[in-house]
C-alpha cells in the first residue's frame, strides 16, 4: 500500500512535469518560424506564408489541440520531428544518448570516487593537512566555471603539448567497433570529462565530509572506541556503511541527471550529446525536440527518485521499521 | 594595423567589364567600371602549399541539415549549399555585371517594360544522380519557390520579383514573366536561387522533414552525413566545367569559435570557414604554419532602430540619434581596425550599386539641437533629456549574450548617446530571444549584424520595406513614393537611379544606422591547400576555391600577395 501511494504520487509529478515541458519551450520568446526561414526573412513574410511554414510541423494548431498531440505522442512513442534537422525527435535523441552516458557516467565515476575518499578521509583525519588542503584545493576547482577550465585545458593539452584532440567524439573516419574508433573515443573523452569531474568533485566531497563527520560524533562510534573496536574497523564497518547512506542518495539522484547531459562542455568540446542538443533546440525553439529530450530527462530524474526511495529501506533498516 | 585609408582599403581596380543589357555571356555595348573589394594576404611571410589535395577537414558552424535549400539558407554556411548546387549564373547577386554563366548561357531580356526573360541553359549537364538537367527543373525551380513553402530563397521568386508565368519553350530554353519588371533578373534572382531537382522535389510537401539527401548538378557529391556533427563530400568527377581539385572535403560542425580555432592551430582542421576574431590576426599573421587571407564577406554592424513604434517613427528623431553617433571609435576599439567605418551608411560601403558619395554625418550639435526641437528636453537640468510628456527618456539598446563584440559596441554607445543627452540601458537576451526581436519589435535600439544577404543584395532593399514594418514604411510618404518608383522602374539605369534616392534618404532618416563593415579575415593551414581565391560575399571558403584555376573566371578575385 505505501509502495501504491508512492508510485502515484510519482505520477503525479510526471504528469506535471510533461505539462510544463510542454509549456516552458512555448514561454521563452520567438517561436520556431524564425530559425525555419530566418527571422529576417521570417519578419518580411506574409501572413499566409508564415502559416504554410508552422504548419509543416503542426504549429499553426491552437496550443491545446499540440498539447494534446504531445501527450498522445508520449504514450504512442512518436515525439514528433525536429525542426532544426526533420529528423524524428526520438531517432535524434537515441543517436545522441549513447554519448552523453558515456560523458557523464565516467564524470560520475570519477567524481563520485575521488569526492567520497577525499570527503571521507578529511573526515577521518579531520583538522589536519588533509583535511585542509583536499577541501581548499577542491573547492577551488569546483568553483572555477567549467566552461573556463575546458578552454584551459584545450590550450594547454591540445593547442601548446598536442597531446589530446579539441573536439569531437570520434575521430571521424573511424567505424564503431574497430581499434582506432575506440581510441579516438577515448582521446576525446579525456579532457571533457576531466573539466567535468573538477566541476562536480566539490559537492560529493562536501556531502562525504560532512556525513562521515556527523557519523564519527555519534555515540555509537564513541562506543566502538571505548569498548576497544579497532580503528580501522570503526572507520570501515561502523562510520563508512552509515555514512555512505546520504552519498547513495545523492549518486542515485545523479545517475537520473546523467541524461540532462552538460551543455556548456558538450558545446565547447563539440561533443554530440544531449546536452549540446538542447543548445540547439533552444537557439532553434525546436520545440518537439525539446519536449523529447526534457521529457527522457524527467522520466530519468523520477525513476532515479524512485530507486532512492524504494532501495533506501533496504540499506537502513531503520527506515524499513519505520514503513 | 592594415595600412592606408578608407579609400587605400579598396582595391579600386578598374574593370572594364563588357555587359549587354540584360544579356549574359554576350558583351556588347556598356562599359563599366565597377570597383573590387579588397583581397589579399596578411600573413607575414606568404608560403606556397600545394594547389591540389586529397582530402581537406574544414570547420563549419551552423547545421546545414541535409544540404537542401530548405536547411541552408544563411549567409554563414550558405557556401556549403553552393558546393552542392548551381545556379544559373554565378557566383552572386553581390557582385554586379562581374558574373559568370553557369547553367544558363544565356539569360537575355526580351520585353521593353523587363517583365519578361528568356533564359537558354548549359546543355550536357547532369545531376548527380545521373539524369539530365533541363528546362523542365528550372520550371519546376522557380515555381517551388513561388508557390512552395517559403523559405530565404523563396521571396527572390513571390516577392520581389514575383513571377506571374514559367513557361518551358524546349529542352534548354524557357520563358519567364514577372507582375513587375526585374531588369536585374539575372544579376539578382538568376544569381541567387539555387536550381533544384525535379524529379526529387515534385511531391515533397513538407520539404523541412525531407531528409534525402539534396541532388544537384554542383561539384560536390554529398555522401554521407549526422546533421550536427558532419558532412562528407566527394568530388563529382564528371562536373561539366571541370573536376574539382579537391577529392573529398569533411566538413566538421564546431559550434564554439574558440575551439574551432583551436583545432586549426593544432592541424585537426585544415580550414576553419568563420571569420577570425580581429584580436587574433595580428598574432596568428606570425605563426608559420597557419595562412591569413582577407576577403570581403560583406557584412555589416548596426544599431537597429526600432522605427515601427513611437517615438522612432519620426524621422527626425532617427536623424538626430544617426548624428548622435560616431561610428570610427567603435571601429578602432571594438574591431581593433579590422574594418571600414559605418560612416559610409547604408547599404554596404562594397555593394557595387551602393551610391559611391553616402556618407551619414557625426555631429552631436546638430543632434542635440534636432532633439530640443521634437521636444525632448531637459527641463530639471540634470543633464538628461527628458520625453516631451515630461517623462524620464530611457532607451534600452538590447545585444545577444553571445555576441561580445556587440555588447562593447553598446557600451560605447551608451556615452555617446548620452553626450546629446539620451540616457540608455543595455540589455542583453538569449541568441533566439534577440533574432525574434525582428518580428516582435520588442525594441527601441539593439546592436546586431546584417548578412550579406540583407545589405549587398540590391532586390532585398523592396523586401526590406514588406512584412512586420510594411505598415510603418507607408506612414512615410516621401518613402513610399520612392519605393513604387522603385518597383516600376523598367531599365537597370532607372533602378539604379532610383536606389540611389533611396539610399539618400535611408542615411538621412535611417532606420539603422551602420557602425562598422567587418573585414573578411579567414585563416587556413597553407600545408594542406593553398588555392584560395576570393569571392565577393563569401570569403575564401566557397566552391570556386576548389575549381580548376582555369575555369574560374569572374566568379573570384585572387588574393593579393602581401
Amino acid at each position: 500500500m505505501p509502495y501504491l501511494r508512492t508510485i502515484g504520487q510519482y505520477a503525479l509529478v510526471l504528469a506535471l512535469a510533461l505539462s510544463l515541458n510542454f509549456a516552458l519551450p512555448r514561454l521563452a520568446p520567438g517561436d520556431p518560424l524564425g530559425y525555419l526561414v530566418g527571422e529576417d526573412v521570417a519578419a518580411f513574410l506574409s501572413e499566409a506564408e508564415r502559416a504554410a511554414v508552422l504548419a509543416e510541423f503542426g504549429l499553426d494548431q491552437p496550443v491545446w489541440r499540440q498539447f494534446t498531440t504531445y501527450v498522445q505522442g508520449v504514450f504512442t512513442g512518436d515525439l514528433g520531428t525536429s525542426v532544426r534537422t526533420g529528423e524524428p525527435v526520438w531517432d535524434a535523441v537515441v543517436a545522441r544518448l549513447p554519448w552523453t552516458l558515456l560523458l557523464m557516467g565516467t564524470t560520475l565515476v570519477l567524481s563520485v570516487s575521488i569526492g567520497v575518499v577525499l570527503g571521507v578521509l578529511a573526515a577521518w583525519r579531520r583538522g589536519e593537512g588533509v583535511d585542509a588542503w583536499s577541501l581548499v584545493v577542491t573547492l577551488f576547482c569546483g568553483s572555477l566555471p567549467a566552461f573556463w577550465v575546458a578552454m584551459l585545458l584545450i590550450t594547454l593539452f591540445s593547442a601548446e603539448l598536442g597531446w589530446l584532440p579539441s573536439f569531437g567524439a570520434y575521430e571521424l573516419g573511424t567505424r564503431p567497433g574497430t581499434m582506432a574508433f575506440a581510441l579516438g573515443v577515448l582521446e576525446r573523452l579525456v579532457l571533457p570529462v576531466t573539466a567535468l569531474t573538477i566541476a562536480h568533485t566539490a559537492s560529493v566531497l562536501l556531502i562525504a565530509r560532512a556525513s562521515m563527520a556527523s557519523t564519527l560524533e555519534r555515540d555509537f562510534i564513541l562506543f566502538a572506541r571505548a569498548k576497544g573496536v579497532p580503528e580501522r574497523r570503526v572507520f570501515y564497518r561502523h562510520a563508512l556503511r552509515t555514512a555512505l547512506l546520504p552519498i547513495h542518495t545523492h549518486v542515485t539522484i545523479g545517475f537520473g541527471a546523467l541524461v540532462g547531459g552538460a551543455l556548456v562542455i558538450e558545446t565547447v568540446f563539440g561533443y554530440p550529446g544531449l546536452g549540446s542538443l538542447v543548445v540547439d533546440g533552444v537557439g532553434a525553439r525546436d520545440y518537439n525536440l525539446l519536449q523529447g529530450v526534457f521529457l527522457l530527462a524527467t522520466v530519468s530524474v523520477v525513476a532515479a527518485n524512485l530507486v532512492a526511495e524504494l532501495t533506501y529501506p533496504l540499506l537502513d533498516p531503520r527506515v524499513r521499521r519505520v514503513s | 594595423m592594415r595600412g592606408g585609408g578608407r579609400g587605400g582599403r579598396w582595391l579600386r581596380r578598374a574593370t572594364v567589364v563588357g555587359v549587354a543589357a540584360g544579356a549574359v555571356g554576350l558583351g556588347v555595348a556598356v562599359a563599366s567600371a565597377q570597383p573590387v573589394p579588397e583581397a589579399r594576404l596578411l600573413s607575414v611571410q606568404n608560403q606556397e602549399g600545394p594547389k591540389t589535395a586529397e582530402h581537406l577537414r574544414i570547420g563549419i558552424w551552423n547545421t546545414a541539415g541535409n544540404v537542401t535549400t530548405y536547411t541552408i539558407g544563411n549567409s554563414w554556411n550558405d557556401w556549403v549549399l553552393w558546393l552542392v548546387f548551381d545556379k544559373l549564373r554565378e557566383p552572386s547577386p553581390y557582385v554586379g555585371a562581374r558574373a559568370e554563366a553557369w547553367l544558363a548561357t544565356d539569360i537575355r531580356q526580351v520585353s521593353d517594360d523587363a517583365r519578361t526573360w528568356e533564359i537558354t541553359l548549359r546543355d550536357g549537364v547532369r545531376w548527380h544522380d545521373g539524369t539530365a538537367f533541363t528546362a523542365e527543373d528550372v520550371a519546376f525551380t522557380y515555381a517551388y519557390y513561388r508557390e512552395g513553402p517559403a523559405n530565404r530563397w523563396t521571396h527572390h521568386a513571390s516577392s520581389v520579383p514575383r513571377l506571374e508565368q514559367i513557361e518551358v519553350l524546349d529542352r534548354l530554353r524557357l520563358r519567364v514573366t514577372s507582375e513587375k519588371p526585374m531588369p536585374n533578373f539575372d544579376r539578382i534572382t538568376a544569381s541567387d536561387l539555387p536550381i533544384i531537382q525535379k524529379a526529387q522535389w515534385e511531391g515533397v510537401e513538407d520539404p523541412r522533414s525531407f531528409t534525402d539527401i539534396g541532388i544537384g548538378t554542383g561539384p560536390y557529391r554529398l555522401v554521407d552525413y549526422v546533421a550536427d556533427q558532419y558532412y562528407e563530400l566527394e568530388a563529382n568527377p564528371d562536373y561539366w566545367r571541370g573536376k574539382p581539385l579537391v577529392d573529398r572535403l569533411t566538413l566538421v560542425m564546431i559550434k564554439d569559435p574558440q575551439t574551432m580555432f583551436t583545432a586549426l592551430k593544432t592541424g585537426e582542421l585544415d580550414g576553419a570557414a568563420r571569420s577570425l576574431p580581429p584580436e587574433l590576426v595580428e598574432p596568428w599573421a606570425a605563426d608559420p604554419s597557419i595562412e591569413l587571407a582577407q576577403a570581403p564577406s560583406l557584412w555589416g554592424a548596426w544599431l537597429d532602430i526600432n522605427f515601427a513604434r513611437a517615438p522612432f517613427d519620426d524621422p527626425e528623431l532617427r536623424r538626430a540619434i544617426s548624428l548622435a553617433v560616431n561610428p570610427d571609435p567603435l571601429l578602432e576599439r571594438v574591431m581593433l581596425g579590422r574594418g571600414q567605418s559605418g560612416v559610409h551608411g547604408w547599404p554596404h560601403v562594397d555593394a557595387f550599386w551602393t551610391r559611391p558619395d553616402l556618407e551619414v554625418p557625426y555631429d552631436p550639435d546638430a543632434a542635440a539641437a534636432l532633439l530640443e526641437k521634437l521636444g525632448f528636453v531637459d527641463g530639471d537640468g540634470d543633464g538628461r533629456r527628458e520625453n516631451p510628456d515630461g517623462t524620464p527618456l530611457v532607451w534600452g539598446i538590447k545585444v545577444a549574450s553571445n555576441q561580445p563584440l556587440f555588447l562593447r559596441a553598446a557600451e560605447m554607445l551608451a556615452p555617446q548617446l548620452e553626450a546629446v543627452g539620451i540616457t540608455t540601458r543595455i540589455e542583453t537576451l538569449d541568441p533566439a530571444s534577440f533574432t525574434a526581436l525582428w518580428r516582435t519589435r520588442e525594441f527601441d535600439l539593439r546592436v546586431a549584424d546584417i548578412t550579406p544577404h540583407g545589405i549587398a543584395d540590391q532586390d532585398m532593399e523592396m523586401i526590406l520595406t514588406r512584412g512586420v514594418t510594411s505598415r510603418a514604411i507607408r506612414e512615410q510618404p516621401e518613402r513610399a513614393a520612392i519605393v513604387t518608383r522603385w518597383l516600376d522602374a523598367a531599365t537597370r539605369e532607372d533602378r539604379l537611379a532610383v536606389s540611389y534616392e533611396l539610399q539618400a534618404y535611408q542615411n538621412r532618416y535611417p532606420e539603422r544606422v551602420m557602425l562598422w563593415y567587418p573585414d573578411g579575415i579567414f585563416a587556413y593551414r597553407w600545408q594542406a591547400y593553398d588555392n584560395y581565391a576570393s569571392s565577393a560575399g563569401y570569403g575564401i571558403y566557397h566552391k570556386y576555391s576548389f575549381l580548376p584555376n582555369e575555369v574560374r573566371g569572374d566568379t573570384v578575385e585572387p588574393l593579393a600577395g602581401n
